[in-house]
């Protein structure tokens, strides 16, 4: 697995290529956790491009998930960019369905962020 | 026509996390030579995985002395995966439900449920120090390979 961060209009995304499996998913957790500890109160909008991750395991998603609550606890958001693979299903089967906003449209992902501080 | 033959191949693995890549690349091929359509292929690779990763990790605390053993049974019509760790076991019955609402925002405890959710049957023996999965192929798959 390997994570690219990049920042666009004030969010950070995430470019995730690979698995996220076994000890890839406590290595996602660090690169997470330091960009949720660096943004300010409010301000963590963290994007998950998962355009080119073939497989997520249970660990993955449960990385995701507490991505999830750090965020809303520092008043932040998070979204999914291009779940594919077998996220989608894995988010269907364990019912975040509603817990996570998904997009496949990069641009219309960033406009949300922007859209729920109004 | 002859008896249809099984095939079986064991994959002993020391418990370290890092090993479930090759869980994950052993599986692939199997799948692949025994045709299997994709969704099911996913679904599969994700069940074995899981298993894989409770037998290091819970069953054998990550422990190098231990190992975790697996055994792909292939049949024409399906494919039995056994998984052993050489740890204390436990209890099915007492795993919480990862989709109580109480559950859904957990971290953790979505492992065995995907498993379930993924195989057509999954069994646990020696009080959980061996789970025992089964997936068939589809009719339709069967009947293109009749062909």
């Amino acid at each position: 697995m390997t994570v690219d961060i990049r920042k666009k209009e004030g969010v950070t995304i995430l470019d995730i290529e690979g698995r996220i499996i076994g000890s890839d998913s406590l290595a996602l957790k660090n690169i997470i956790d330091e960009q949720v500890a660096e943004a300010e109160e409010g301000e963590a909008k963290i994007l998950l491009n998962l355009a080119d991750v073939r497989m997520v395991d249970s660990s993955g998603l449960g990385i995701i998930v507490a991505t999830y609550t750090a965020v809303q606890k520092k008043g932040g958001r998070i979204a999914l960019l291009h779940p594919g693979g077998n996220i989608r299903s894995l988010i269907v089967m364990a019912k975040l369905v509603t817990i996570f906003d998904r997009y496949e449209d990069e641009d219309e992902a960033i406009a949300s962020f922007h859209r729920s501080n109004n | 026509m002859g008896a249809a033959i099984e095939q079986v191949i064991h994959l002993e693995l020391p418990s370290a996390i890092q090993h479930v890549y090759l869980l994950d690349t052993l599986i692939v091929d199997i799948l692949n030579e025994m045709d299997f359509d994709e969704e099911t292929t996913e679904q599969v690779i994700l069940a074995v995985i899981e298993a894989g990763t409770n037998a290091i990790k819970h069953g054998n605390q990550e422990d190098l002395n231990k190992s975790a053993h697996f055994k792909f049974i292939i049949h024409p019509d399906k494919l039995t995966i056994i998984v052993q760790d050489e740890g204390n076991g436990f209890k099915r019955e007492e795993v919480p439900d990862p989709l109580n609402p109480e559950n859904l925002l957990k971290s953790s405890g979505r492992g065995i449920f995907l498993m379930e959710s993924c195989m057509d049957s999954v069994t646990f023996e020696q009080s959980g120090t061996i789970v025992k999965m089964v997936k068939h192929k589809s009719l339709i798959e069967q009947k293109c390979e009749s062909v």
